[in-house]
């Protein structure tokens, strides 16, 4: 049958566009076409604002200023720095003091964590409302404040050198940070970079290899064993030559100030101890979560056996949570590692401090060096969700 | 064998029903003191609570001086308490910042009026519970802003700032009249002219009703704004805890809406918007707020035309609606993925389009779903406020630190410091709990 009106009147170009518009594909065209639109016009205005705006402050878009010389002191630094190196020296200063903040607030903090979050499900009701009131006043406080707490009312307030606190004249606390002997070989960094590089590779294969052939076989083969004794004796080749170069740098008082072996400042000791203790109750909540996520025939079934509380918690509850813990915990080391920017409030030289303030007020190139800080957040953000994502992957259940 | 070389099976005697006295030596004893490890733990955490509740308790009670003109005063008369004479010296400035004195007022005036706004929500059942909440968050600023800020009408206020001001007070001024009204047992203001204007208009009655007596309280209000002159306050004189508020407030109210636009724009199916909201979400998350901060602080003089420099707050503000909206998005996208999909297609076949689908049907439940996330987002942003001392803004943080500063109370870092934790703790501990009520309460309301 053909149901082909005749009187039916032939649509006007205006109402052909507009039945166009009714139809989803074509909607979503214009729409994504007039967002891209806007979205390019508003950052073609902008960067025509600045062009224009440095042009009028006398400036030019660049990274040439890296090979420049910085010129200002920076208070610590883990790998040596000068005034007279470039400003790509004071980003990679920056950088590692930033990467070693965060590293140790990472482990510290995830220990104590660990230990709080157990302590939060003890059935003694003391411990546990004990470890309830740490996570609850450490959490509710802005981690600046405890940052700002421990700097000035802790630190600061430390006798000067002359009368700080040693420890068997090895270990130094004072007003100016913290001391403590330090091992200097004449060896350059590269070459022990490179010999243990050398040492750790082999040892990851053989490992690898050891395992996979104790699943096979149940034993493992001779040509293994030997392959792993000869490992160990280059270990000591190596451990060998590189103590002979040992040397220990033990800190002394000398005039008004301690000089030799190794050297934390007291921002850093702030900065470590108020993020650590923050991250802890953080880590303590993802913790205690994990644990109450595993039923409670589990903990019955363990005391069935007759596990003790402490083997219940290693072979049962830890292997079972650690699953449900991973993912939040890889979320509270990215959050570490983005806080430790906040040591800039109390003169700890981190990336911010170093080139975010003092390198912009010195140079004026704030977009190249914003560019620049936030580019390095982003790169360990994804390298830290990348690797925890991998070995969340590894640690699941498989579903066969 | 025979029958006796059989082992018999001997039951045990069964056991005593557990006594069912719960008296509190017994619970006491068999939680905290059933071993020794345990005795010797529940004694030692005894000790340790004892020492720290005494230490702090004299520093803070006991020996503190709560009278005295000077730090060293204080040092005279109790050396190892806390001097809170400092504190309650600078007590103003904590929280209003360098607010001027006799202008004060303004700030709590401002501050209540919007509490006040937002009151009528407490009531249970209350009609168009939405549209308060809407009008607090698209008018209230413009009259608190002019609350703060001041200045003449026509002069120092621009034309949009008092059209809006003049609106806002009106709306305030009907919402309340019609409570007391209702509260009164009449019918509404509204509703007492609809006959008037339903003789003019048929369409829409209530609406216009009520468009009617807003506009004519509105341009009432504006008249007698007009005459009032208020002390113009520059905003880099607000501080303390105000601004905090204010800032906190703002990243509060702003993430909602933000996010939702963002998280809706990473669920599109269509790339270009997808792919945007998701660069934008991802690279905001990546970076802390305080380079974000410092972004907005040295990037947008350049990025703006030169002579259109924001004032600081300004940029303060852009930067933490940014970084709010975009922790928020993350949180209303799990709210999202939640639903499932028979809601949708019931959407679809009730033939919602897809704003209504979403407003109507999703975003309500996805939201409900997320109330813990939402409001532990809501806590660290209040949290996150103190970073903006890094850059220079007066908030409580910067006051407290300022106040060591002071000639008369050099080196009084501890007790301000110790005071804004306690103020932050409350704060933030309230919302904690107010949101744990809150989750309770929804979830009753739904099974």
């Amino acid at each position: 049958m053909n149901f082909v009106s005749p009187s039916h009147p032939k649509p006007g170009i205006a109402h052909s566009i507009f039945s166009c518009l009714n139809k989803d594909s074509t909607r979503g065209v214009v729409i994504q076409a007039a967002t891209l639109g806007l979205v390019l016009a508003t950052l073609l205005y902008l960067f025509s604002n600045s062009a224009q705006n440095l042009d009028r402050l006398g400036l030019s878009f660049g990274f040439d200023f890296l090979q420049t010389t910085a010129g200002f002191d920076i208070s610590w630094s883990l790998i040596a720095y000068d005034p007279s190196m470039s400003y790509w020296r004071v980003f990679l200063v920056g950088i590692v003091n930033t990467l070693f903040l965060s590293f140790c607030v990472i482990v510290f903090g995830t220990i104590l964590g660990t230990i709080v979050g157990i302590l939060r499900l003890s059935p003694n009701p003391l411990v546990s409302q004990l470890a309830r009131c740490y996570v609850e006043v450490v959490r509710n406080v802005p981690l600046l404040i405890q940052i700002i707490f421990w700097f000035t009312t802790v630190f600061s307030a430390l006798p000067p050198p002359r009368s700080g606190y040693g420890f068997a004249g090895l270990v130094f606390l004072n007003n100016r940070g913290f001391y403590m002997p330090s091992a200097v070989t004449d060896m350059s960094g590269w070459l022990i970079a490179a010999g243990s590089l050398i040492l750790l590779g082999p040892l990851w294969f053989l490992l690898r290899g050891i395992r996979r052939q104790q699943r096979q076989n149940g034993s493992v083969s001779r040509s293994y064993r030997i392959a792993f004794a000869l490992w160990g004796l280059v270990l000591c080749g190596m451990a060998l030559i590189v103590g002979s170069s040992l040397r220990w740098s033990v800190p002394a008082l000398q005039g008004f100030n301690i000089e030799g072996g190794m050297f934390l400042p007291s921002a850093f000791g702030a900065a470590f101890i108020a993020m650590t203790v923050y991250r802890s109750a953080a880590i303590a909540e993802t913790v205690r979560a994990g644990m109450e996520s595993i039923s409670k025939g589990q903990h019955e079934a363990a005391a069935t056996i007759g596990f003790s509380r402490f083997q219940t918690l290693r072979l049962i509850l830890i292997p079972q949570a650690i699953r449900a813990i991973i993912p939040p915990l890889a979320n509270s080391w990215l959050v570490a590692t983005k806080d430790s920017s906040l040591a800039v409030a109390i003169g700890f030289p981190e990336l911010v401090s170093v080139f975010m303030q003092t390198s912009v007020n010195q140079t004026g190139r704030a977009i190249e060096i914003i560019a620049m800080v936030m580019g390095f957040y982003i790169v360990v953000s994804l390298i830290i969700s990348y690797l925890l994502n991998k070995y969340n992957a590894h640690m699941q259940f498989k579903a066969r | 064998m025979s029958e006796q070389d059989l082992k018999h099976f001997v039951p045990t005697p069964p056991r005593l029903p557990a006594t069912n006295e719960q008296n509190l030596l017994r619970r006491i004893q068999k939680q905290c003191f059933n071993s020794i490890g345990n005795s010797l733990l529940t004694i030692s955490v005894l000790v340790l609570i004892y020492y720290v509740a005494k230490s702090f308790l004299d520093w803070a009670v006991f020996n503190a001086v709560w009278n005295a003109a000077t730090r060293r005063e204080c040092m005279d008369i109790s050396p190892d308490g806390a001097c809170w004479a400092g504190v309650i010296d600078w007590f103003n400035g904590l929280i209003y910042g360098r607010y001027p004195d006799e202008e004060q007022w303004r700030v709590n005036g401002g501050v209540i009026m919007g509490l006040l706004w937002l009151l009528p929500l407490m009531t249970r059942r209350i009609a168009y519970r939405n549209s308060i909440l809407i009008s607090w968050i698209t008018l209230y600023p413009f009259l608190g802003a002019y609350m703060f800020l001041g200045g003449t009408f026509g002069q120092d206020v621009g034309i949009i700032h008092m059209v809006f001001t003049s609106l806002a007070a009106g709306y305030f001024i009907l919402l309340y009249l019609n409570w007391m009204l209702c509260a009164a047992g009449q019918s509404s203001l509204p509703e007492m002219v609809t006959p008037l204007t339903s003789r003019l208009i048929r369409r829409g009655q209530y609406m216009n009703g009520f468009l009617l007596v807003w506009a004519v309280l509105s341009i009432l209000c504006g008249l007698v704004l007009a005459q009032v002159h208020l002390e113009p306050v520059p905003v880099d004189h607000w501080g303390g805890l105000f601004l905090t508020l204010i800032i906190a407030s703002f990243a509060i109210t702003m993430s909602i809406p933000v996010g939702i636009l963002l998280a809706l724009g990473r669920r599109s199916k269509l790339p270009v918007i997808h792919w945007l909201s998701m660069m934008l979400i991802e690279l905001v998350r990546a970076v802390p707020l305080i380079t974000v901060l410092f972004m907005a602080v040295t990037l947008l003089p350049i990025f703006l035309p030169s002579g259109a420099e924001p004032n600081k707050l300004s940029q303060v503000l852009f930067a933490v609606c940014l970084f709010a909206g975009a922790y928020m998005a993350e949180n209303i996208r799990g709210g999202l993925q939640a639903i499932p999909d028979g809601q949708y297609e019931a959407a679809q076949t009730l033939g919602l389009g897809y704003w209504l689908t979403m407003g109507l049907i999703i975003l309500p439940q996805a939201m409900r779903l997320m109330i813990p996330n939402i409001m532990t987002s809501f806590i660290s942003m209040l949290k996150d406020t103190t970073l903006v001392s890094i850059i220079g803004l007066f908030d409580i943080m910067l006051m407290a630190r300022n106040i060591s500063n002071d000639k008369n109370w050099i080196g009084l870092h501890t007790e301000p410091l110790a005071l804004i934790s306690i103020l932050f703790f409350v704060m933030c501990y309230g919302m904690s709990q107010y949101s744990l009520n809150l989750e309770k309460r929804l979830k009753a309301h739904r099974s």
